[in-house]
């Protein structure tokens, strides 16, 4: 996997989908941790996925990518692979190089898979290929 | 990438070699140096060495057709290998993001080793830090898509070109290429000696092993001469001069 998050943060969600595992909500020790190294993002991005609001759409292929329905409404792509999500706040963090970690909507994605909760669905090759390329035409 | 890299580079100093029994490809590796560096060079012999491993074709992305084929370093160039060998040659950035975002769509064996030359020529022609983050992205994914089909690691190489002057649009690509390569091969000027000249070739393979150089230099006939760099310390002399262990 080419993810590269910093120790803490791996250590953190791999405890977390472990204590997962034995009940179906996150304890409250995780939630704080959340909250000390995110900040408001860890509450916007649990409330994303009590929202339901991620869904990983997968191909025939075994390729796979998520989309994130944003607060405002707008759907965002993150790719599963690597940190990389089309929302603005991410380009700030990446212009900035060190400002956060991860935007809130790639903060869902990783608690969506600790919480082996998100939405589903199956798309044709093809139309995986339109919906990765979709962000290079950035939808107005 | 970055362990087929480093199998490549500890060959050509036959007599000196880490042993690197498995054949796994490692870390996404990006090379860096100024023109004339020696960077297409090393990803053809990169390429070579992985399609001697019999794992699965390369596949070589470059922007323009090579007009000759890079001289080896060292090794005959074997036509068995350089048939396993794809190139494809994506005009413009978005032939490329095509390219990658098609990729699990691309019928026959994932290849085993991806690798991009003049990564530059591309991120220079939309400078949009989001769309260069969005191009190595993808890069990665497209690693990993190979790699889901495999079974195994495919390994990603990227060659950038850097200039001596870098200016700030440089160095922002510089920094977010860094967030996606955890290991990185610089090319620099550099001789270990007076009156020696050639290129240092400084292989941080990100975290997971100590910083490995080599001194690079080109014969008249272009080919490309590889030796440690004569002041490395603190690397252990495995046993005796045997030569590399690595698969042939």
């Amino acid at each position: 996997m080419a993810v590269v998050l910093p120790a803490v943060v791996e250590q953190l969600l791999s405890e977390m989908a472990a204590a997962v595992q034995e009940s179906a909500q996150i304890p409250d020790e995780y939630l704080l941790s959340l909250k000390f190294l995110f900040g408001s993002s860890a509450t916007q991005a649990l409330d994303l996925v009590d929202r339901q609001s991620i869904t990983l759409i997968s191909s025939p292929s075994g390729r796979r990518v998520y989309q994130v329905l944003g607060s405002s409404g707008k759907t965002y792509t993150c790719l599963a692979s690597c940190h990389y999500c089309s929302c603005p706040a991410f380009a700030f963090s990446v212009l900035r190089k060190s400002d956060s970690i991860l935007c809130k909507h790639l903060l869902a994605v990783y608690l969506s898979q600790v919480m082996r909760t998100c939405q589903q669905l199956s798309v044709s090759d093809k139309q995986l290929t339109d919906i990765l390329l979709m962000e290079k035409k950035q939808e107005p | 990438m970055a362990e087929t890299l480093k199998r490549v580079l500890s060959r050509g100093g036959a007599a000196w070699s880490r042993e690197e029994n498995t054949p796994a490809a490692g870390p996404p590796l990006l090379l860096l140096g100024a023109p004339g560096s020696g960077k297409t060079t090393l990803l053809f012999a990169a390429a070579l060495e992985a399609a001697g491993e019999g794992q699965g074709p390369v596949l070589f992305l470059t922007r323009r057709p090579f007009q000759s084929l890079p001289r080896g370093t060292g090794t005959a160039l074997d036509p068995m290998r350089l048939q396993k060998i794809r190139f494809q040659y994506p005009p413009s950035t978005r032939e490329l993001f095509w390219l990658l975002c098609s990729a699990h769509e691309a019928p026959g064996p994932a290849p085993s080793l991806l690798l991009l030359d003049g990564l530059e020529e591309y991120l220079a022609e939309d400078p949009e830090p989001q769309k260069a983050a969005y191009l190595t992205a993808l890069l990665l994914d497209t690693a990993a898509h190979f790699s889901h089909r495999l079974g195994r690691d495919c390994g990603l190489m990227v060659a950038l070109q850097t200039q001596e002057e870098a200016d700030s649009g440089d160095i922002l690509h510089l920094s977010l290429l860094r967030r996606y390569f955890p290991a990185q091969c610089w090319l620099q000027p550099d001789a270990p000696g007076p009156g020696e000249h050639g290129l240092r070739a400084c292989l941080e393979p990100g975290g997971l092993g100590p910083r490995t150089e080599w001194w690079v230099t080109f014969r008249s006939d272009g080919e490309m001469m590889i030796a440690p760099w004569p002041t490395q310390t603190g690397d252990p002399s495995s046993g005796k001069g045997s030569s590399s262990a690595g698969q042939l």
